[in-house]
C-alpha cells in the first residue's frame, strides 16, 4: 500500500490497537495521528513505532498512555462563550417545549463541556428534566470528567468565559474550591451518565434533543466523519440540534441534507424532519 | 546521639570515704608527729574521677577537719605546736590541691559537654542533609533532636507560608494537636516572632500527651525551638519529655536550629521547584495539545477549502452543462411551440370540420330520410302485394328491401342522434320523473321481445326508492331502451333484468343480462362510437353499435355515467346513477355521506314539496337564475360572487360547462352568507362588489372555521394578486378573463376537492389560545374543529373521525389524561394521533402515561407554536405516507405468529423514550404485557414485587444505575437467579458482549434493534408456558 516504512508502521500499529483493544484509530486524520505517535515515541522512550507496537501489545499500561496521547484534549469551561450565548438564545427556547430532554456530549474529554451545558440548562430551568450523556473513548478522561475536579488556577478564566456566555449568577455557586482545585457540585452530576462510546465502532444508544460534538470531527477522516454525523442524525429527534466545532462543517458531509444551519458562526445545525 | 552521661563512676565515692576514714583511723592511732595525714591527698586525688566539681572541696574540708581533730586526739609524740603548724601547712596544701582538682573536673566536664554538643549537632546535620523533601527533613530533625535531648514526643511545624503548619510528628497523636498556628499564637506561634528557645517544666495540661498505647501520660516538660534562617522564621520544633530539659538541651536546640531551618527551607524550595517544573511540563503538554488542535483544525479547514474548490469546479462544469442543456431546451421549446401552433391550427380546422360534419350529417340524414321514407313506403306496398300480381320471390325481395331500408333508417337515426349530441343540439328538460312510471312504460315494449326470444324479462324495484327523480325522462327512457335492446340482442337464453334502486346520491338503474358478456379488454372500447367489440359481432348480431355511445353521451347530459360490469360468457350489467335527488336534501344535512339513507327520504320529500310550492323562505332569492334550487351535481358546486350580470352569466355557463352546479351572488354580504349556507366546493370571487371589497370577503371567509377550507379564486379588473394570495386565495385572474383561465381555476378547485380536507380536533380550554391555535394551524385543506371541554371533544370523536388532535391537558370538566383514557377504552370514540400541547410541567410518570397515547408532547413556551405547527403538519402529511400500512402489516404478522407472547409479562428496563415506544409497539401487539423501568434502580424495585416478569430486556447505558450493575444486583438475589435477561446495548465491541454476560445477562443484542431478531431472541428466552 505504501513504501514509506513509517506509514506502514502506523498502519500496523493502529491495526494492532484495534484488534487488541478494539479502539479504532484507523479512520483518524492520518497527519495528526502521525504527529501524535511521534510524540508518543518521545514520551514512552521508544526508538521507533515497531518498538512502540511491541510495548502497546504487551503492556496494558503503555496502551493507556498511547490512548491518552492519541486523543487530543483541549477544553475549557464555556469555551467559545459566544457558542453558549447562541445556545441560550436560539436553542434553549425550543428545548423548553419538550417535557423531557436528553443531551449527548460526544467526545466529552475531561468534561468541561458537559458541566458547562449542565450549568447553562440549570440556569434556564431545564436541568431537572434533562439527562446528559457524556461519552468518550478514553477511560482516564471519563474518570476525570466524572470526578468533576479542575485546576483551581483555571477558575478565573472559567468565570470570565461564564460571564461572557451570558451566565446569570456567579460561576462559584457551582463549585467548591479547595487544595488548589475546584470541584463541581454533586447536584450537577446527578443527571449525568458518563460512558465509554466510540463514534467509530458503536451505535446510537438513545433519542436525544441536542448533540454537541465540538472539535472532535476534525480528527476524523471523511468516511468516519460521515459515520459520526450519521449516528447523530439517527439519534436526534426531528428538529433536534447538533453543534460541531467552529472549524468543522457539515457542508461536505454525506448527511448535510438532513440538517439545516441555524447558527453560522458556531455551527449549530437543526435536524430536518 | 546518646544523651550526656552525668553519673559518676560507681564506688568512687565509697572508696574516697573509705580512704578518708582509713587515713583518719591511722592518724588517730599513730602518735602526733607522724605525718599519716599526708595520705588525705589520696582520696583527694581520687576525687578527680568524680563528676561533681564540689567533691574535692568537700573531701579537702573533711580532711582538714579530721587533721585538726587528730592533732588534738593523737597520742603525744612530737611537739604539739610543731605538729599543729605542720598540720596547718598540710591543710593549706590539701586545700590548694582540692581547688586544683575541682578546676580539673570542671574543665573535663566542659569539654565533655562541648564534645557531646558537637557530636549531636553533627549527627543532626548529617541526618537533614541530602535531597530530602520537607517532611523528611522535619521527621529526621525531630527524631535526632529527640534522641539527643531525651524527648519522647515531638512536632515539626513548617512556617514558610507565614504561619506554622504541622509537617511531621514524633510519636504524635495528630488528632490532639493543632495543625496550624498563627504568629504569636501559643509557644509555637511565639517562636515565629522570637528566636529564643523556650523550655518549660510541668506542662501537664497544655503539653503533649505521651501515648503509650495502653495509656497516655502528659509530658512533664516542653522544649520549643524556633528555626530561623537568614533572619526569617522557617519552622518550629516542639519536643515533650518526661524529664525536664536542661541548659544543654536548650544549647543544643539553639545550635542546630539554624541548620535545620536551612535544610527545611531548602527542601521547601526544592518542593516548589518540582511543582513549578511539573506545572511547566503540564503547560507544555497543554500547549502541545492546543497546537495539535490548531494544526488539525487548520488541516480540516484546508481540507474543506480543497473540497470547496473541487465542488466549485464541479459546479462550474455543471453550469456549463446546464447552459448547454438550456440551449437545447430552448431549441426544443421553440420546436414545441411551433408544433403546438400547428396542432392548435389542426385542432381548429378539425373542430370546424367536425362542426361542418355534424351539421352536414344532420342535414344529410334529413335529406336521406326523405327519399328513404318513400322507398320504404313503396317497398311495404309492394310486399303487401295488394294486387296479387307478384310472385313469391318478388314479395320476398320487396320485404328484403323494406327490412334493409328499415335498418338503414335506424342507422341514419343513430348517426343523427350522435351528431346532434356532439353538436350540442340536444336539449335537456329536467322534470320530476317517477321511476316506477318510467319502468311501467318500458315493460310492455320489451315484454313481446322477451316472449319472442324465450327470455325472462323482469323488473326489480329496490326499497326506499324516491318517488320522483329530477331528470329528463325522455332521455332517460332512451338510454334504458338502448341498454335493454342491447341486452336482448346479446342474450340467447336466461333473463334480462331491469333493476332500480336507491343510490348514495340518486337513483341507480341497472340492466342485467345473462348474455355473451364483454371481455375485460373490450369493456372500454364498446362505448366508443364507430367501434365494436369485434368486427364479427356486428356481422352476427347486426345493428350499428352506436347505441352504447349514444347512451353514454345522453347519460352524461344527465350528469351520470354508464358503468359496465361484465365477464365473457357470464352476462353483463350496465348501470347508471341518475343524480336526481334535489340538492336541498343535502344542504340540510351536516355531512354529505349520511349513514342513515332512510333518514334522508322525508327530508327530500319535504324539500321537494317546498320547491313545488315555489317558496323557499329560508333561502336567499337569486338575483340571477342559477342552480341553487336545482342541484344536479351533488358535491360539485361553485359559488360565483360577481356583480356584473353579464359576466356572471358567462361564469355560470363556464362553470356548468365544467360539470359543476353554479350559484350566483351579486353582493359581498350575499356571497358570505351563501358560502356559509351551501358549502360550495369552490368560490369565484370578484374584487369590486357594490357593498364591499371582495378582499374583505376573502379575509372573512378565511377567518371563519366553516369556510376556511373552501378554495377561493379571485377575479378582478385591478391587480391585488399579492394581497389576495397572502390572504389565502388559490389563484388570481385579471379581467378580461379568458375562458381557459376560468377553466384552469376550476381545475385547481377540482384538484383541491380530490384531496380531502384534513380534519384536526383542537381541545383547548382557553378561548383566546384556542382561536390563536386555529389561526396558526388553519390553512388550505385543513378543517379545524375547536372544542373547549372533555365532553365536547368526546362528542366530536364519537361523531366523526379526525386526522389529528391537539390536546391541552387542563380542561374545565376533566383532565386530558381522563379524555385519553376514555378514548382508549371506549370503542365508540375514534382515536386520531394526539399531540399534547400543555402548559404544565410534566413529571416522568405523567410523561410515560402520555406516551402510551401520544407520540408528541409539547410544553407551551416561546417557541412552542413553531413546533406545534411542525408536528401537526407532519401528522397530516403522514396520513398519506407509508406508515400506516407498515403498522398494519406488523399487526397482521402478529396475528399470524405463534402465541409465544400472549399474556407474557416482560419488563423493559430502558430510559430512552423512543426505544420504549419501539419495544412496546413490537411486543404489545403480540399480546405481551410490557412494564417499564427507567433505570436499574427502578428495575430492582420492580423485581422486588410479585408477579415477577418472565423476561427482562435491559438497556446498558442508563442514569442512576446502569444495566451492568443492575444485572449484577439481580443475580445476587437467589429467586432471580434464573430470570432471563437480554441485554441491549449500543456497543459493538466483542468485550462488551462478554461484559454483559459476565454481569449476568442471559443473552445480548446490539442496537439498533432488528425486530425479527429481537422477537426470536425473546421467543428463545421466554420460558415455555405451562
Amino acid at each position: 500500500m505504501t513504501s514509506d516504512p513509517i506509514d506502514l508502521e502506523i498502519d500496523l500499529l493502529l491495526e494492532a490497537i484495534f484488534r487488541r483493544y478494539q479502539h479504532d484509530f484507523r479512520s483518524y486524520a492520518r497527519v495528526s495521528v502521525r504527529r501524535r505517535l511521534q510524540r508518543a515515541l518521545v514520551m514512552l522512550g521508544c526508538p521507533n513505532l515497531s518498538a512502540l507496537q511491541e510495548r502497546v501489545l504487551h503492556e496494558e499500561g503503555a496502551f493507556g498512555e498511547v490512548l491518552s496521547l492519541l486523543t487530543v484534549r483541549v477544553s475549557d469551561l464555556f469555551r467559545d462563550p459566544g457558542f453558549y450565548a447562541a445556545l441560550r438564545q436560539m436553542v434553549v427556547p425550543v428545548l423548553a417545549t419538550y417535557p423531557s430532554l436528553k443531551v449527548w456530549v460526544a467526545g466529552c474529554a475531561s468534561g468541561e463541556e458537559v458541566y458547562s451545558l449542565a450549568i447553562l440548562l440549570s440556569e434556564e430551568g431545564l436541568f431537572e428534566r434533562t439527562i446528559f450523556y457524556a461519552t468518550d473513548i478514553d477511560p482516564s478522561a471519563l474518570r476525570s470528567a466524572e470526578a468533576g475536579i479542575f485546576d483551581g488556577a483555571r477558575a478565573a478564566a472559567f468565570s470570565r468565559s461564564y460571564q461572557a456566555a451570558g451566565g446569570k449568577g456567579s460561576l462559584s455557586e457551582y463549585y467548591m474550591a479547595a487544595y488548589g482545585g475546584i470541584k463541581f457540585d454533586r447536584r450537577l452530576r446527578k443527571n449525568m451518565v458518563f460512558s465509554d462510546h466510540s463514534l467509530a465502532t458503536d451505535q446510537v444508544f438513545a433519542e436525544v434533543h441536542l448533540v454537541t460534538c465540538r472539535n472532535v470531527l476534525m480528527y476524523f477522516d471523511r468516511p468516519l466523519q460521515d459515520r459520526a454525523v450519521g449516528l447523530f442524525a439517527d439519534s436526534l429527534v426531528r428538529r433536534g440540534f447538533l453543534a460541531v466545532g467552529p472549524h468543522e462543517s457539515l457542508l461536505f458531509s454525506a448527511h448535510r441534507d438532513h440538517f439545516d444551519m441555524v447558527e453560522r458562526r458556531f455551527r449549530i445545525y437543526q435536524r430536518l424532519g | 546521639m546518646r544523651p550526656l552521661d552525668t553519673r559518676s563512676p560507681p564506688l568512687v565515692h565509697a572508696v574516697i570515704v573509705a580512704l578518708v576514714a582509713a587515713t583518719f583511723v591511722a592518724d588517730y592511732l599513730t602518735p602526733l608527729g607522724v605525718a599519716v595525714w599526708v595520705f588525705y591527698v589520696t582520696p583527694l586525688a581520687l576525687s578527680v574521677k568524680v563528676r561533681t566539681p564540689s567533691t574535692p572541696l568537700l573531701v579537702a574540708l573533711a580532711a582538714i577537719v579530721l587533721i585538726g581533730v587528730a592533732a588534738i586526739t593523737d597520742p603525744p609524740g612530737m611537739s604539739r605546736s610543731v605538729a599543729i603548724t605542720n598540720r596547718a601547712m598540710g591543710s593549706a596544701v590539701i586545700a590548694a590541691v582540692a581547688i586544683l582538682v575541682r578546676q580539673l573536673i570542671a574543665a573535663r566536664l566542659a569539654s565533655e559537654r562541648e564534645d557531646w554538643l558537637r557530636r549531636a549537632q553533627t549527627g543532626i546535620l548529617e541526618a537533614v542533609q541530602g535531597e530530602l523533601v520537607s517532611d523528611q527533613v522535619g521527621e529526621r530533625a525531630l527524631r535526632m533532636l529527640a534522641e539527643a535531648v531525651d524527648g519522647v514526643v515531638g512536632a515539626f511545624y513548617l512556617a514558610t507560608t507565614g504561619q506554622a503548619v504541622l509537617l511531621a510528628g514524633l510519636a504524635l497523636d495528630r488528632t490532639r494537636v493543632r495543625e496550624t498556628y498563627a504568629p504569636g499564637e501559643g509557644l509555637v506561634g511565639e517562636a515565629l516572632r522570637s528566636r529564643a528557645v523556650v523550655a518549660v517544666d510541668g506542662a501537664a495540661e497544655e503539653g503533649f500527651l505521651i501515648d503509650g498505647g495502653v495509656g497516655a501520660v502528659p509530658s512533664r516538660a516542653l522544649l520549643v525551638a524556633p528555626l530561623w534562617a537568614d533572619g526569617h522564621p522557617v519552622g518550629v520544633i516542639a519536643l515533650g519529655s518526661s524529664r525536664r530539659f536542661g541548659d544543654r538541651d536548650r544549647a543544643l536546640a539553639e545550635r542546630v536550629a539554624e541548620s535545620i531551618a536551612v535544610a527545611a527551607r531548602t527542601a521547601d524550595y526544592r518542593r516548589r521547584l518540582h511543582e513549578l517544573l511539573a506545572e511547566t511540563q503540564r503547560q507544555a503538554e497543554e500547549l502541545q495539545a492546543q497546537q495539535e488542535e490548531l494544526r488539525v483544525s487548520n488541516e480540516e479547514l484546508e481540507g474543506q477549502g480543497s473540497a470547496l474548490r473541487e465542488s466549485r469546479t464541479q459546479l462550474e462544469e455543471q453550469q456549463a452543462e446546464l447552459e448547454q442543456v438550456n440551449a437545447i431546451l430552448e431549441e426544443k421549446a421553440t420546436e414545441l411551440k411551433r408544433q403546438r401552433d400547428e396542432v392548435e391550427g389542426a385542432r381548429r380546422t378539425a373542430e370546424r370540420a367536425n362542426e361542418h360534419k355534424s351539421e352536414f350529417l344532420a342535414n344529410m340524414s334529413h335529406e336521406l330520410r326523405t327519399p328513404l321514407n318513400s322507398a320504404l313506403i313503396l317497398a311495404r306496398l309492394l310486399a303487401d302485394n295488394r294486387d296479387g300480381n307478384l310472385s313469391e320471390d318478388q314479395i320476398r325481395h320487396a320485404e328484403t328491401i323494406y327490412s334493409a331500408g328499415n335498418d338503414l333508417l335506424a342507422l341514419i337515426n343513430d348517426i343523427l342522434d350522435l351528431s346532434k349530441i356532439e353538436a350540442g343540439r340536444v336539449d335537456v328538460e329536467i322534470e320530476d320523473v317517477a321511476p316506477r312510471r318510467l319502468v311501467a312504460q318500458l315493460e310492455p315494449v320489451f315484454e313481446p321481445v322477451a316472449r319472442q326470444r324465450s327470455l325472462v324479462f323482469s323488473v326489480e324495484v329496490g326499497p326506499d326508492l324516491p318517488p320522483t327523480v329530477a331528470t329528463d325522462g325522455r332521455l332517460l327512457q332512451q338510454i334504458l331502451r338502448n341498454l335493454l335492446s342491447n341486452a336482448f340482442k346479446f342474450t340467447h337464453q336466461g333473463a334480462v333484468t331491469l333493476a332500480i334502486s336507491r343510490a348514495a346520491d340518486g337513483v341507480r338503474f341497472a340492466v342485467r343480462d345473462t348474455g355473451i358478456g364483454v371481455a375485460p379488454e373490450q369493456q372500454r372500447v364498446i362505448f366508443d362510437p364507430f367501434r365494436q367489440a369485434d368486427g364479427a359481432t356486428s356481422r352476427k348480431y347486426g345493428g350499428t353499435g352506436l347505441g352504447l355511445s349514444i347512451s353514454r353521451e345522453l347519460a352524461r347530459l344527465l350528469g351520470a355515467d354508464i358503468e359496465l360490469e361484465s365477464a365473457l360468457g357470464r352476462g353483463s350489467t350496465f348501470s347508471l346513477v341518475i343524480p336526481g335527488v334535489p340538492p336541498a336534501a343535502q344542504r340540510g344535512a351536516p355531512r354529505p355521506d349520511l349513514r342513515e339513507p332512510a333518514a334522508r327520504e322525508p327530508a327530500a320529500l319535504r324539500s321537494r314539496r317546498a320547491d313545488g310550492n315555489g317558496a323557499a323562505p329560508a333561502r336567499t332569492a337569486a338575483y340571477l337564475p342559477d342552480d341553487r334550487d336545482d342541484r344536479r351535481r351533488p358535491g360539485r358546486l361553485i359559488l360565483a360572487v360577481e356583480d356584473d350580470p353579464a359576466f356572471a352569466r358567462i361564469l355560470y355557463d363556464l362553470v356548468r360547462e365544467r360539470d359543476f352546479d353554479c350559484v350566483l351572488a351579486g353582493t359581498a354580504a350575499e356571497g358570505l352568507k351563501l358560502a356559509g349556507e351551501i358549502g360550495p366546493c369552490g368560490i369565484l370571487l370578484d374584487v369590486s362588489l357594490p357593498d364591499g371589497s371582495g378582499l374583505s370577503v376573502l379575509e372573512q371567509l378565511k377567518r371563519d372555521g366553516r369556510t376556511r377550507h373552501i378554495p377561493v379564486h379571485v377575479v378582478s379588473v385591478n391587480d391585488f394578486s399579492r394581497t389576495a394570495m397572502e390572504l389565502g386565495a388559490v389563484g388570481y385572474a385579471l379581467k378580461p378573463v379568458e375562458r381557459d383561465e376560468i377553466f384552469k381555476a376550476l381545475g385547481r378547485i377540482e384538484d383541491r376537492m380530490s384531496k380531502k380536507a384534513r380534519r384536526v380536533l383542537i381541545v383547548e380550554d382557553d378561548e383566546r389560545l384556542r382561536e390563536s391555535t386555529c389561526a396558526l394551524l388553519g390553512g388550505e385543506g385543513v378543517e379545524l374543529v375547536p372544542v373547549g371541554t372533555v365532553a365536547g371533544a368526546l362528542a366530536e370523536l364519537a361523531g366523526s373521525t379526525f386526522d389529528c388532535m391537539v390536546l391541552d391537558l387542563k380542561l374545565p370538566d376533566g383532565s386530558g389524561f381522563d379524555l385519553l383514557e376514555r378514548m382508549a377504552t371506549d370503542e365508540d370514540y375514534s382515536f386520531p394521533p394526539v399531540i399534547v400541547h400543555t402548559g404544565r410541567d410534566l413529571s416522568r410518570a405523567d410523561e410515560d402515561r402520555l406516551r402510551r397515547y401520544s407520540r408528541s408532547i409539547i410544553v407551551k413556551g416561546a417557541r412552542s407554536p413553531e413546533r406545534l405547527l411542525d408536528e401537526v403538519t407532519l401528522f397530516l402529511h403522514q396520513v398519506e405516507s407509508t406508515m400506516p400500512p407498515e403498522r398494519q402489516k406488523m399487526l397482521r404478522e402478529a396475528r399470524s405468529r405463534e402465541q409465544a407472547f400472549e399474556g407474557r409479562r416482560i419488563l423493559v428496563v430502558e430510559d430512552d423514550v423512543r426505544n420504549i415506544f419501539a419495544l412496546t409497539s413490537i411486543l404489545e401487539p403480540r399480546g405481551a404485557t410490557v412494564e417499564i423501568a427507567r433505570n436499574g434502580r427502578e428495575a430492582l424495585d420492580r423485581l422486588a414485587r410479585a408477579p415477577l416478569p418472565e423476561l427482562v430486556l435491559m438497556d446498558i447505558m442508563m442514569p442512576e444505575m446502569d444495566g451492568l450493575t443492575a444485572m449484577r444486583e439481580i443475580r445476587k438475589r437467589a429467586e432471580l437467579h434464573d430470570l432471563p435477561i437480554i441485554a441491549l446495548t449500543a456497543k459493538a465491541m466483542r468485550d462488551d458482549h462478554e461484559r454483559c454476560l459476565a454481569a449476568g445477562a442471559s443473552d445480548y443484542m446490539a442496537k439498533p434493534l432488528d425486530v425479527q431478531r429481537l422477537l426470536s431472541l425473546c421467543r428463545v428466552w421466554l420460558p415455555r408456558s405451562a
